[in-house]
């Protein structure tokens, strides 16, 4: 037995979820990949009453494009946004850090929306949808919303999904051209992060026009460092200029000590990995 | 050579052979403890409940809501035991406590029809606990004179005129962490009672053997009405040596009382929880050099973090006092051990047993020495090795101290270590931030239980009247290639080809009285007993050949499933010889004895000859360090290890790589951490899944890798001129950690010594790196002082009882039904 | 001081928090509490129709019934492993429609129409798979507890290799993947082997894929 015992459903449209999800209302849990749920279930972290199964509703799987945006949907696996052509041209940084996500057995259940709405501060997929701009598409009873990756991490394990709502898909911008790169340290191989940086720039005529960074494990949820990002506009993609930008990439952040590290550790981990990121990702 | 250790003409043994059961591994058709489960009708399912305080009393227990619980079928309490509440052989481990000692601690268990039954009976069970005080550090225990045991004392020489005429004394504490043995298969026991009694338990045991005693006196029987076996194990590594015991009484009780099967199977999470592990040190020393750099005197307290009770710490305790020395002369010597008692899990055996710990202090002594010394550290190393005629200050002679010095010029040679040296310097006057390093350690290690009772083994070889044999012996199987290497000592003692002997599994009804499968020395011991099985068949049967072949019996040979005539002629097929004795009733099975000579140990006196030879072995490894992270590359290892005429060269070479893997994760990876707050989940493991406590994958192994076993290294001693692997090899790594500490240290200035915390993570090589360019002290580390009195390693009181010999405390009769 | 309090669990206890430690990377935090004791009752999906090592079949068992449980404990096949059961060891991997997962980590439930193998359905004594073969030559394994994972991982391995899905060791995540040593053992990490058997391990597959005229 994995957790104590519950009822299942598994619907085949996202009508017929939200409408198992409004009958079952707290005492519900929903189910992706399930490769952080199936954990939590078997220790009675959590026992629900219903489980409600997402992996049969085709309309929430896959990837396609949408003008501007790469469309993703959010019970497409890790597996298949990785060999996803059009998130690699188009998003790169998220191919970058789905490679680095637990092992393949994993990526081959788990699903992007799952890790997203999970929200664990050390999964790898929260800095860079943090760093992309990405939209997240929410839709409960009352219809769709889009929340703006701003403002969906709220708190430690806590998403702008509410109550009796599914995230459906997320929306990332097209980055196409920017370079990217995703910086994971870990003390063994497929492991959580101990720290990542999540980093996309935009580099024009040997100066970096834009950057986007985004933090993994460095808080309660992942984190922007804007302070670095302006720094480095219009900045030579040189070593030096990239170092003295990225020194300020932990500031204002607040990680923890823990058994896998410890705080100071962690802040200065973010700034290593910040100039690592973007350097690979400008490609110098 | 010996009569023991000479090969016949064309042995089976040194074949390069499949594992026995490797067509069986790779199909999942091997079965393990846990999966006859579902081959067993009406079992019932063991959980326990697990206290959540380090330290408690327990005021009220009431297991009666649990059995309103569907499915729930008895609760087993300490009220339930017919015999001896104990699951320790050291009378100290009541199966039942009414005392919590740990965090996590089984206070009783519960049967039901389910697990999920099972599990809810526990958490319906009622426990009141008065919490008290705990001790949870091996610094709270020292603090507040928390020992347990005997307090072992070793010396040798004068050791204060050793350290008055020195040229160069240091001194410095040095903590380092255990380990968690992490063995796939999780422990698992599963007993039933046949219909005259009988008690029948299948257990993931090391030692069947005292599962069986302990089986049999918490329920108050003789040993004749228990039977344990063991198929084989998904792993042991030393924590399913004495730690199986209580779980298969658990499920032996639980059988008895309902009669029906029961299966104990741990989860991850309570079996980290729950069972014992390597034990970590705390090491004050101090170390006296001459001016040539070589050690004088030592003077050491090592104290062990035993735990809530004995289990296997004095024995461990003993043997890390007699590897402190590791490959090096030390004419003064002074160790003192003493065995803290804290509220954790009873720290246990683990693959070289208190070996490795003495070792590491001696080897982080010459590390942080070396460059104060101002000389390069393979060199120091190798300057202070044993030569002949010298001995350890246990006073055994170290025979054949000549080969830890071949392995090492191998070592250098293969390695091609002059030039990667050079190579290494170049790089790192280029890089200014990422260094290189390269480091060389030597092993040598004792084989034979330091107790001498334990080094006998028992064999039963039955050939049957169509020449097939099957044999049994007393160890068990846990990867380890055992029953591999048994099957070719059979074969080659018989002369008949490997196909014709099979093995079955390992029971104490057909072996009794066997030793753990443990301190390496299973094939050493079994193999011998196996040896003598067939060789007493092989007597009985020259006298038939020889009157068949009309030849003195002296002259018969028995080769490849024939037997003929020393020389050459006519031959008679093996199987037909055999079936002849049969009809001239010929006794074709025997009973094979063995028993290690020349052993002698006074434990009081921590002194004699307690190893029948010594294990050797070198490892060179390099490794990169980035300056940023602390983060680093295993680029390359290099080992020579003596395996005397390997019986299986396959099995040695795995054993040596795996047991290199698993010591370089006790000394670079695996962190494991307890609650060491005041709140109320003091004293609770944190690491208590892969999560968390961090293994070697397939990433964190060497990018090169080459494994050489030492040739020409034929052992007297031992079955075939082979030497025990399971062990020695893990200290090899010690390589790695050294070549961390010089990495670190090139990043400051020339000489610079650092400290380095154990497990060396990323982390802690970081903080090593910011303490060589002259940052901070590293966290957790006590620096090395220069000159004395600096640290003065504790002396034990007037009241510290000697290490007690086992064979006296087995003449007190203890346990019920024996 | 006396506790009043029952054995563990029953009531959300703060000391049950860093639980969820051993589940996140997130160490110690707050936020979810172990639930209440449930009341166990037999609650059954509807019927799930899959392929098991090319046979169909056809189960209904509680929703929260892992596919290693169903192997084990139900269907009798035992050759896969229980590791951590956390998803954190790759002891008890399979392959569901020819890719490896985990199968503690797999409901039943949501097997329908699936193709699952699990190590019986790769080979048998008698006929060995030439993977199977090639870990029995390189001397892949010790106590053999994670070589039926380790074979089936390997197996979705090479297939991902053919299929050119990139790893995090490779030069660029646009490459099509090499097939280098440090390619495979990074594509293996998530097989714990405690033996340390990984060298043989690497051997075998690197022996399989060279014969299949495969991947390197």
């Amino acid at each position: 037995m994995i957790p104590a015992s519950f009822d299942y459903v598994a619907p085949t449209s996202v009508a017929d979820a939200l409408a198992a999800l409004a009958e079952a209302g707290d005492d519900a849990k929903v189910l992706a990949g399930g490769q952080s749920l199936l954990p939590i279930l078997r220790m009675r972290l959590n026992a629900p009453e219903k489980v409600i199964d997402l992996g049969r509703i085709e309309e929430l799987k896959g990837v396609s494009e949408d003008g501007d945006h790469v469309v993703i949907g959010a019970m497409t696996t890790y597996a298949d946004v990785l060999a996803s052509d059009l998130v690699r041209q188009h998003a790169g940084l998220l191919t970058d850090a789905i490679a680095e996500v637990a092992d393949p057995q994993i990526r081959h259940r788990g699903t992007v929306g799952g890790a997203l709405v999970h929200a664990d501060p050390a999964g790898d997929v929260g800095a860079p949808a943090l760093a992309l701009e990405t939209e997240f598409v929410i839709t409960g009873s009352g219809g769709e919303r889009t929340v703006a990756a701003a403002d969906f991490f709220q708190d430690l394990f806590e998403t702008a999904v509410g109550e009796g709502e599914l995230l459906t898909a997320i929306r990332v911008p097209k980055h196409t051209g920017w370079g990217h790169r995703y910086e994971k340290f870990v003390r063994v191989s497929h492991q959580w992060s101990i720290v990542a940086v999540a980093a996309t720039v935009r580099v024009d005529g040997g100066t970096i026009a834009e950057a986007r960074i985004g933090l993994t494990n460095m808080g309660s949820t992942p984190l922007r460092a804007t302070a670095v990002e302006q720094a480095l506009v219009g900045k030579a993609a040189t070593d030096e200029a990239v170092r003295e930008a990225c020194a300020a990439a932990a500031e204002g952040t607040n990680p923890p000590s823990d058994l896998n590290g410890d705080s100071d550790y962690r802040r200065h981990l973010a700034t290593v990995l910040a100039r690592r990121a973007v350097l690979a990702a400008a490609g110098a | 050579m010996s009569a023991l250790s000479e090969r016949p003409a064309n042995p089976v043994v040194g074949q390069e052979i499949p594992h026995e059961a490797a067509s069986l591994h790779v199909t999942g058709e091997a079965l393990y403890t846990d999966d006859l489960a579902v081959r067993t009708h009406g079992i019932l399912h063991a959980h326990p409940v697990q206290a959540p305080h380090a330290h408690a009393r327990i005021t009220r227990l009431d297991p009666s809501p649990a059995l309103e619980v569907p499915g729930v079928v008895r609760v087993l309490t300490a009220e339930d035991v017919p015999g001896v509440n104990d699951a320790g052989v050291k009378h100290d481990e009541p199966l039942f406590p009414s005392e919590v000692m740990f965090f996590g601690h089984a206070v009783c268990w519960v049967l039901g029809e389910t697990l999920e039954a099972a599990r809810l009976g526990s958490l319906a069970v009622e426990v009141d606990y008065e919490p008290l005080p705990s001790l949870v550090t091996v610094h709270e225990a020292i603090e507040a004179g928390s020992f347990q045991g005997g307090q072992p004392h070793m010396e040798r020489g004068d050791i204060e005129a050793g350290f008055a005429g020195a040229a160069h004394v240091y001194s410095g504490e040095f903590e380092f962490a255990g380990q968690e043995h992490f063995y796939l298969e999780t422990h698992c026991s599963i007993a039933l009672v046949d219909e005259n009694g009988q008690i029948f338990v299948q257990s993931s045991t090391q030692h069947p053997t005292e599962t069986q005693d302990i089986v049999a006196h918490v329920l108050g029987l003789p040993s004749h009405a228990v039977t344990v076996q063991c198929l084989r194990m998904g792993g042991g590594f030393g924590g399913k040596e004495m730690q199986p015991h209580g779980y298969a009484a658990i499920a032996a009780l639980g059988s008895t009382l309902t009669g029906r099967p029961v299966r104990l199977r741990l989860n991850r999470t309570q079996d980290m929880t729950m069972s014992g592990k390597r034990h970590g040190f705390h090491a004050q020393w101090r170390v006296a050099f001459d001016d040539t750099g070589r050690l004088q005197a030592l003077d050491a307290t090592l104290t062990s973090d035993g735990g809530w009770s004995l289990d296997l710490s004095e024995p461990v305790l003993a043997r890390a006092l007699c590897h402190i020395d590791n490959a090096y002369w030390i004419p003064n010597v002074r160790v003192n051990g003493r065995i803290a008692k804290t509220h954790k899990t009873s720290q246990t055996a683990f693959r070289g047993f208190g070996g490795p710990q003495g070792m590491l202090v001696i080897e982080d002594i010459l590390g942080r020495c070396a460059p104060q010394l101002g000389i390069d550290p393979i060199e120091l190393r190798s300057r202070n090795f044993y030569v002949d005629g010298q001995s350890t200050p246990y006073g055994q002679p170290v025979r054949h101290p000549e080969r830890v010095a071949i392995c090492w010029e191998q070592v250098l040679t293969t390695g091609d270590v002059a030039t990667r040296k050079a190579d290494i310097a170049a790089y790192n006057a280029s890089h200014e931030h990422s260094k290189r390093a390269l480091a060389m350690t030597p092993v040598k290690f004792g084989i034979s239980f330091n107790f001498t009772s334990f080094n006998q083994a028992g064999a039963l070889v039955h050939v049957y009247k169509d020449g097939s044999v099957l044999i049994t012996h007393g160890g068990t199987e846990m990867g380890q290639g055992l029953h591999t290497k048994m099957l070719q000592v059979a074969a080659t003692t018989l002369g008949v080809p490997l196909s014709t002997v099979r093995l079955a599994p390992t029971r104490t009804d057909k072996v009794p009285n066997t030793s753990a499968t443990a301190a390496s020395s299973g094939a050493d011991l079994n193999g011998g007993a196996v040896k003598d099985a067939c060789e007493q068949i092989i007597e009985r049967l020259r006298a038939v050949a020889a009157g068949r072949l009309g030849v003195h019996p002296a002259d018969v040979r028995f080769s490849d499933g024939h037997v003929g005539k020393v020389g050459g002629g006519a031959t008679v097929p093996w199987a037909d010889l055999v079936n002849q004795a049969y009809f001239q009733r010929i006794q074709l099975w025997a009973a094979g004895f063995y028993r290690t000579e020349g052993l002698h140990w006074d434990s009081s006196a921590m002194h004699g000859s307690p190893f029948k030879y010594f294990s050797y072995g070198v490892a060179a490894s390099e490794v990169e360090v980035d300056e940023f992270t602390g983060a680093y590359r295993l680029r390359q290892v290099d080992i020579v290890h003596d395996v005397g005429d390997s019986l299986s060269p396959l099995v040695d070479i795995g054993q040596v790589e795996g047991a290199f893997v698993q010591g370089a994760g006790w000394l670079t990876l695996e962190d494991l951490r307890w609650d060491e707050s005041d709140r109320p989940s003091r004293g609770r493991l944190a690491t208590q899944a892969a999560s968390t406590y961090k293994l070697p994958s397939f990433s964190e192994m060497p990018e090169v890798f080459n494994v050489a076993l030492l040739e020409r290294a034929h052992e007297d001693g031992a079955v075939y001129g082979s030497k025990a692997v399971g062990e020695p090899p893990l200290m090899l790594a010690f390589s790695v950690r050294e070549a961390l500490r010089e990495a670190a240290a090139a990043f400051g200035p020339a000489g610079t010594s650092v400290d380095l915390a154990s497990p060396a993570t990323p982390e802690a090589v970081f903080w090593a790196v910011q303490e060589a360019r002259g940052g901070a002290e590293p966290p957790h580390m006590t620096a090395m002082v220069e000159g004395a009195p600096g640290v003065v390693p504790d002396q034990p009181g007037a009241d510290a009882a000697p290490l007690r010999p086992r064979s006296e405390q087995a003449a007190q009769p203890a346990r019920a039904g024996t | 001081m006396r506790e009043a309090g029952k054995g563990a669990g029953a009531e959300p206890r703060e000391d049950d928090v860093p639980d969820l430690a051993t589940l996140s990377g997130a160490g110690l935090v707050s936020g979810l509490r172990k639930g209440d004791a449930v009341t166990v009752q037999s609650r059954t999906t509807p019927a799930v129709s899959f392929t098991l090592n090319g046979a169909p079949i056809e189960v209904a068992v509680e929703a929260g019934v892992s596919l290693l449980d169903l192997l084990r404990e139900r269907l009798d096949l035992t050759g896969t492993k229980k590791g951590c059961n956390q998803g954190a060891c790759g002891v008890c991997t399979v392959l569901v429609d020819g890719r490896r997962v985990l199968g503690c980590l797999t409901l039943v439930a949501q097997l329908d129409a699936r193709e699952v193998t699990t190590i019986e359905g790769v080979g048998t004594p008698e006929q060995p798979h030439d993977l199977q073969r090639a870990f029995i030559g390189a001397d892949g394994f010790q106590c053999g507890y994670c070589t039926s994972g380790q074979i089936c991982s390997a197996l979705g391995m090479l297939r991902e290799l053919a299929d050119g899905v990139p790893s995090a060791v490779a030069e660029h995540v646009a490459a099509q993947p090499g097939s280098s040593e440090l390619e495979m053992r990074e594509r293996m990490s998530g097989n714990l082997c405690r033996c340390g058997a990984y060298n043989g391990i690497v051997d075998a597959i690197a022996a399989y894929a060279d014969a299949a005229g495969g991947h390197r």
